[in-house]
C-alpha cells in the first residue's frame, strides 16, 4: 500500500499547526470571496501569488486548494437565501435552494449544501488520492468532438427540465446563446457583434450577467412587488435544521453529485459548472417528488452542491498528474507552483512527494474544517436575514457594484448591469427561468469552438460528431432525452385511452 | 386556456407580445449581424458567422413562438405572491439606484455613488430615514473601496472630482 | 450612529495616511490576473523591490481584453502625464492594435524599454510521422489543410508563425488549418493525437516532452533552448524567427526627467541578481532594450506585423 503511507506521510505535513493555521486561512477567505459575486477563487489567488515569496511551498498551496474548496462552499450561502449566486457552480443551487428559503427551510438548505460538498469533498479527495493517474488520462481521450457531445448533453438535460414552458426556457438559452457570441472571435479573430464598442471586443462578462439577472433582477423585482406590502410575508427568517426527511432525500444527490461532479472536472475543458447542470437535470428526472421542482426540492440543493465540490477536486487531477490547468483557478495554481521553480507532473511525485501528499491530505482536513466552519455559519447567515429587508437589498446593489465595477472600472459594465438587471426584472415577471441564460452563456461559446475545432481537424467531415464511441453515446443520450419525456407521455395517454375504450365497449 | 378565463381583470388584459416581438427583433439584429462578418477564407470548417446566424435564426422563430403564445393567451405576467399590487415608485426607485452609478461612478468615485445607490434602493423599499440610509451607505461604500483597493481590486479613485 | 461614523472617519483618515506616504509606481496590466503580462508587470515590480532599486512599492489595475488594447485605451486615458504610470506591453498589443484597428497606439506612450523574451516551439504527438522541421515544412507543402496545427488565439504569434512557416513551404497561406486552443487543453489535444502537430511557448511543452508525450521538433529562437533537444528553424534552413517579448512604457506626455529616472531604474535592476532569478524562474530570456534602440524596434515589429496580419488573412 503504496499510497497508503505516503499519505500518512501527507498527513503529517498537513495536521502542522502551521500548515492548519494556513489551511484556515484558506478556508475562512474562501468562503468569504465565495459570498461575493464576481470574485471567484481564481483572482483570489492570483492576488495571493506574492505570497509564495514568504511562505514554504506546503504551507502555500495547503492555504490556495482551502481557497479552491471554500468558495464552492461559500457561493452556496447568496444563491440560497438572496437568490444572488456568488460563482457560476453556484447558479443550479439557487434555484431550488432560494425556493426553500422562502419556505423557511434555509437552514436545511444550507446545511444540506455544506454537508454535500463535505461528502463530495471528501469522495473527490479520495478518488484523487487513489484514481489520480487513471482519471488523468481521461484528457487524452476526450477530443474536440466529445467535449461538444456533453455540452450539447448538457444543453438538452438543462433544457428540457427548466421552467414550465420549453419556449420559454429555450428563449433564454437562446438569450445567452446570443450574449455569447459578442465579442473576438477566438478561432478567426473576427468581431462579431460589438456594435462598434470597444469595451464588447472581449465579450460581455459572465460575472456581469451572473450579478445583473440574480442580484438586481431580484432587488428591482422585490421592490415592485413587495416593497409596499408587510414585511411579514418575508419568512426567510429562523428556519429548521435538517429533518430525518431531508437526511433521506440528501444523501443520493450527494452521491450522485459526487460520481458526475470528479470525472468532469477532471477534463480540461470540463470545469464545475456542467456537472451542476447534469446533477440537477438528473435530480429532477429521479426525484420521488418532481412536483416539488421549482418549489424548493432539496435534492435540486444536495445534488449539485455535491457536484460542484467533486469538480474542484477533480480539477486537481489533471494539474498534479499532467501539469495540465483545466481552469482558470488552475492554471493560476499552476503560476504559483512555477513561483517556486516547481513544475507539476509526475515527476514531481518523485521529486517532491512531501509537498504533493501533504497537498492532498490538506484536502482532507480542508473539507473537515470548513464543514465545521460552514455549519455552526448556518444559523449566523440564516440570522443575517434579519437585517431589514431595505439594508439587505441596499446591501446586495452596493455589492453588485462592487462586483461590476471592480472588474475592469469600465462605464460600459455599469450600462450592462442596468440592461441586464432591468431584462431579469422582467424575466422574473414573465416566468422566463434565468439559469438558462447562463447556461447559454457559458457553454455556448465552448461548445462552438469545440465544434469547429471538430469540423477543422476532420476537414469539414461532420460524421466526425458520431465518431468516437464517447461522442456517439453522448449525442444518443442527448436525443433520448429530449425525445422519451414526451413519448412517455403519449404512451400513458393513449393507454388510459385505451383502458376509457375499454372501459366503455365493456 | 381556460385559466385565462379566471384570471382577474388585470391580467388578463396582459398579453405581453411585445417580448416575443422584442427577441424577434434581437434574432434579426443577429442575423444582419453575421452578414457583416467577413467570412475567412483560410479557415475550413465552420466560419465564424454561422454560430451567429443559427442563434439569430433561434431568436426569430422563438420570438415569433411567443407572440403566438401571448396572443393565444397562454402566457402572461406571474404573480405568485400577488397579495401586494406591484408598486411603479417602488420599481423606479430601486431602478434609479441601480442606474445612478452610471451618472456619478466616473465624477463621484465609488464611496459616494454606493451612498447615493443604497439610499435610493433602501428608499425604493419603503425606508424614509435618509440620513442614516445614506451614512450607513457611505460607511458601506467606504469600507469596500478600502477594502478591496488592499486586496489589489481596485475601484477606481477615491474621489475622481478632486484627482 | 455618531459613533459608527466617527469610526469610519477614523478608518478613512488612518489608511488615507498610511498609502500618501510612499510615492509608488502605478502599473497597468493590460490582462487579467495570472496570465503572461500579469506575471511580467508584478514579476518585474518584486524584483524592483527585492533589490532595492525602487522600493516605494506599485499598485496594479487589471484590465485585460483584446489583446491588450482596452487596457491600452484606458492607460492613455486615464495616464496621461503622470510620471509614475507604467503599462506593460508586448508583440501581443502590437498586433491587437492592427487588427482590432484602435484608435490609440503605442506611440501614444512613451515608450520606455524592451525586457524579456520567449521564444515558441513547434511540437507533435510522440508517434507522429514528422520528425524534423523539413517534414514538418513537407507536411504543410503536400497538404496545408490536412496538417492540423494548434496553437493560442488567432492572430498571435503562434498564427503568424504558422503563416510565415507556410509561406516558407511555398503552400497557401489561406489553406492552413490553425485551431485556436486556450490553457493545457493544447497539450492534453496534442498528446492524444487529436491535432497533428502545435505551435506553444516552448516552456510550455518542456515538461510533456520530457515525460515522453509529446516530441519537440524546433524551436522558434536564433540559438537552442537549454534542456529542449531540438534545433531552432534558423540552423535547419528555415529563415523563420519569432519571440513574445514583453516591456514596459510610461504614460503618454510622461516628462523627460522621469523617463531618464526610470529608465536609470530598469538599467540598475537589469544587473541584479534579484532580476536574474526572476529570469530563470519565469523562464524567460533576456530581451533587455532600452530607450531609442526600443523606439525603433517598435516601428519595425508594427511594419512586419501589419504584412504577417495581412498574409495570414487576418488583416482586410
Amino acid at each position: 500500500m503504496d499510497i497508503l503511507t505516503q499519505l500518512i506521510g501527507g498527513f503529517a505535513v498537513a495536521l502542522q499547526p502551521i500548515n492548519l493555521f494556513w489551511a484556515f486561512i484558506g478556508c475562512a477567505l474562501g468562503t468569504a470571496v465565495g459570498v461575493l459575486p464576481g470574485i471567484g477563487p481564481a483572482l483570489t489567488i492570483a492576488l495571493l501569488l506574492p505570497v509564495t515569496a514568504q511562505v514554504n511551498p506546503a504551507s502555500a498551496f495547503i492555504m490556495f486548494a482551502g481557497i479552491l474548496y471554500g468558495a464552492l462552499y461559500g457561493g452556496s450561502t447568496t444563491s440560497i437565501l438572496l437568490n444572488t449566486p456568488g460563482e457560476s457552480g453556484s447558479v443550479m443551487t439557487a434555484l431550488e435552494g432560494n425556493r426553500m428559503a422562502r419556505k423557511g427551510r434555509g437552514a436545511a438548505a444550507l446545511a444540506t449544501a455544506a454537508i454535500g460538498s463535505f461528502v463530495a469533498g471528501t469522495v473527490g479527495t479520495l478518488a484523487l488520492t487513489f484514481l489520480a493517474p487513471a482519471i488523468a488520462e481521461l484528457a487524452f481521450v476526450f477530443g474536440p468532438e466529445d467535449y461538444f457531445a456533453l455540452m450539447v448533453l448538457s444543453f438538452t438535460s438543462v433544457a428540457v427540465v427548466m421552467g414550465r414552458s420549453l419556449v420559454r426556457g429555450f428563449a433564454a438559452l437562446f438569450f445567452g446563446l446570443a450574449l455569447g457570441t459578442i465579442g473576438i472571435d477566438t478561432q478567426t479573430g473576427q468581431t462579431r457583434m460589438v456594435f462598434g464598442m470597444l469595451e464588447l471586443l472581449d465579450g460581455v462578462s459572465f460575472t456581469v450577467v451572473l450579478v445583473s439577472l440574480f442580484a438586481i433582477g431580484e432587488t428591482l423585482y422585490v421592490a415592485s412587488r413587495h416593497a409596499s406590502a408587510p414585511a411579514a410575508i418575508n419568512p426567510l427568517s429562523g428556519g429548521h435544521w435538517m429533518t430525518r426527511q431531508d437526511w433521506a432525500r440528501s444523501w443520493k444527490p450527494w452521491l450522485r453529485g459526487s460520481v458526475i461532479g470528479f470525472p468532469i472536472g477532471a477534463l480540461p475543458a470540463g470545469g464545475t459548472e456542467i456537472p451542476t447542470f447534469l446533477s440537477y437535470a438528473l435530480e429532477r428526472r429521479l426525484s420521488k417528488h418532481p412536483e416539488e421542482f421549482g418549489q424548493g426540492a432539496i435534492e435540486g440543493v444536495a445534488g449539485p452542491e455535491a457536484a460542484n465540490n467533486a469538480a474542484a477536486a477533480g480539477i486537481l487531477v489533471p494539474l498534479l498528474t499532467l501539469g495540465l490547468p483545466s481552469t482558470a483557478t488552475a492554471a493560476v495554481l499552476l503560476a504559483a507552483f512555477q513561483n517556486y521553480g516547481l513544475q507539476p507532473g509526475p515527476m514531481l511525485f518523485a521529486t517532491n512527494p512531501d509537498l504533493l501528499w501533504g497537498l492532498i491530505a490538506s484536502l482532507y482536513t480542508g473539507n473537515l474544517i470548513l464543514l465545521i466552519l460552514n455549519l455552526p455559519l448556518v444559523g449566523i447567515w440564516v440570522r443575517l436575514l434579519l437585517i431589514p429587508r431595505h439594508y439587505i437589498y441596499g446591501g446586495i446593489v452596493v455589492f453588485a457594484l462592487v462586483g461590476v465595477w471592480g472588474l475592469s472600472t469600465s462605464w460600459m459594465d455599469l450600462a450592462l448591469m442596468c440592461g441586464l438587471g432591468l431584462i431579469g426584472y422582467v424575466a422574473r415577471v414573465y416566468d422566463f427561468p434565468i439559469a438558462p441564460v447562463l447556461i447559454g452563456l457559458i457553454l455556448g461559446p465552448q461548445a462552438e469552438i469545440q465544434l469547429r475545432r471538430a469540423l477543422a481537424v476532420s476537414q469539414d467531415d461532420w460524421s466526425v460528431l458520431v465518431g468516437t464511441p464517447i461522442s456517439a453515446s453522448l449525442l444518443a443520450i442527448a436525443a433520448l432525452v429530449l425525445i422519451v419525456p414526451p413519448l412517455l407521455a403519449y404512451r400513458r395517454r393513449q393507454a388510459a385511452l385505451g383502458k376509457e375504450r375499454a372501459a366503455a365497449a365493456g | 386556456m381556460p385559466i385565462a378565463e379566471e384570471a382577474p381583470p388585470r391580467e388578463r388584459r396582459s398579453k405581453p407580445w411585445w417580448l416575443g416581438l422584442a427577441l424577434a427583433v434581437m434574432g434579426a439584429l443577429w442575423l444582419n449581424g453575421a452578414r457583416g462578418i467577413a467570412s475567412t477564407t483560410n479557415y475550413i470548417g465552420l466560419g465564424p458567422a454561422a454560430i451567429v446566424l443559427a442563434v439569430g435564426l433561434g431568436l426569430v422563430v422563438l420570438g415569433v413562438l411567443l407572440i403566438l403564445q401571448a396572443l393565444r393567451g397562454d402566457f402572461r405576467a406571474v404573480d405568485d405572491e400577488a397579495e401586494a399590487p406591484p408598486s411603479r415608485a417602488a420599481f423606479l426607485l430601486a431602478l434609479a439606484g441601480v442606474a445612478i452609478p452610471l451618472l456619478t461612478m466616473r465624477w463621484l468615485g465609488f464611496p459616494l455613488t454606493a451612498m447615493l445607490a443604497f439610499a435610493l434602493v433602501t428608499h425604493g423599499f419603503g425606508s424614509r430615514r435618509t440620513a442614516l440610509d445614506l451614512a450607513i451607505g457611505f460607511v458601506l461604500g467606504t469600507i469596500a473601496w478600502f477594502g478591496f483597493s488592499r486586496l489589489g481590486i481596485s475601484l477606481g479613485g477615491f474621489l475622481p472630482l478632486l484627482g | 450612529m455618531l459613533k459608527r461614523l466617527t469610526m469610519a472617519g477614523a478608518l478613512v483618515l488612518g489608511l488615507g495616511a498610511v498609502t500618501a506616504l510612499a510615492d509608488p509606481a502605478k502599473v497597468m496590466i493590460p490582462a487579467n490576473p495570472g496570465g503572461g503580462w500579469d506575471g511580467a508587470g508584478r514579476h518585474t515590480m518584486a524584483a524592483f523591490a527585492q533589490s532595492k532599486v525602487f522600493a516605494d512599492g506599485a499598485s496594479f489595475t487589471n484590465k485585460g481584453g483584446a489583446a491588450g488594447t482596452i487596457g491600452l485605451a484606458e492607460f492613455v486615458r486615464t495616464a496621461k502625464g503622470d510620471d509614475n504610470a507604467l503599462l506593460v506591453t508586448g508583440v501581443i498589443m502590437v498586433g491587437g492594435v492592427i487588427t482590432n484597428k484602435t484608435p490609440v497606439s503605442l506611440a501614444d506612450t512613451t515608450p520606455l524599454l524592451r525586457l524579456t523574451n520567449e521564444y515558441n516551439a513547434i511540437a507533435v504527438p510522440a508517434n507522429s510521422p514528422i520528425k524534423t522541421p523539413q517534414d514538418f515544412i513537407a507536411a504543410l507543402k503536400a497538404d496545408p489543410s490536412a496538417l492540423s496545427v494548434g496553437g493560442g488565439s488567432a492572430g498571435g504569434a503562434d498564427h503568424v508563425m504558422l503563416a510565415l512557416l507556410a509561406k516558407q513551404a511555398g503552400a497557401p497561406v489561406a489553406k492552413i488549418n490553425f485551431v485556436s486552443f486556450s490553457g493545457g487543453e493544447i497539450l492534453a489535444a496534442l498528446g492524444g493525437g487529436k491535432i497533428k502537430a502545435a505551435i506553444s511557448g516552448a516552456s510550455e511543452f518542456r515538461q510533456f516532452a520530457e515525460s515522453g508525450r509529446i516530441r519537440i521538433i524546433a524551436v522558434s529562437g536564433p540559438t537552442r533552448v537549454d534542456g529542449i533537444n531540438a534545433p531552432t528553424l534558423k540552423e535547419s534552413g528555415i529563415p523563420v524567427e519569432i519571440g513574445n517579448w514583453r516591456g514596459f512604457v510610461g504614460a503618454p506626455g510622461m516628462s523627460d526627467g522621469a523617463k531618464k529616472l526610470w529608465l536609470e531604474r530598469f538599467a540598475k535592476l537589469h544587473e541584479t541578481p534579484a532580476w536574474k532569478e526572476t529570469l530563470k524562474t519565469q523562464g524567460w530570456e533576456d530581451a533587455y532594450l532600452p530607450g531609442e534602440k526600443f523606439n525603433a524596434f517598435l516601428k519595425e515589429e508594427e511594419a512586419n506585423w501589419t504584412i504577417a496580419l495581412k498574409e495570414v488573412g487576418i488583416l482586410k
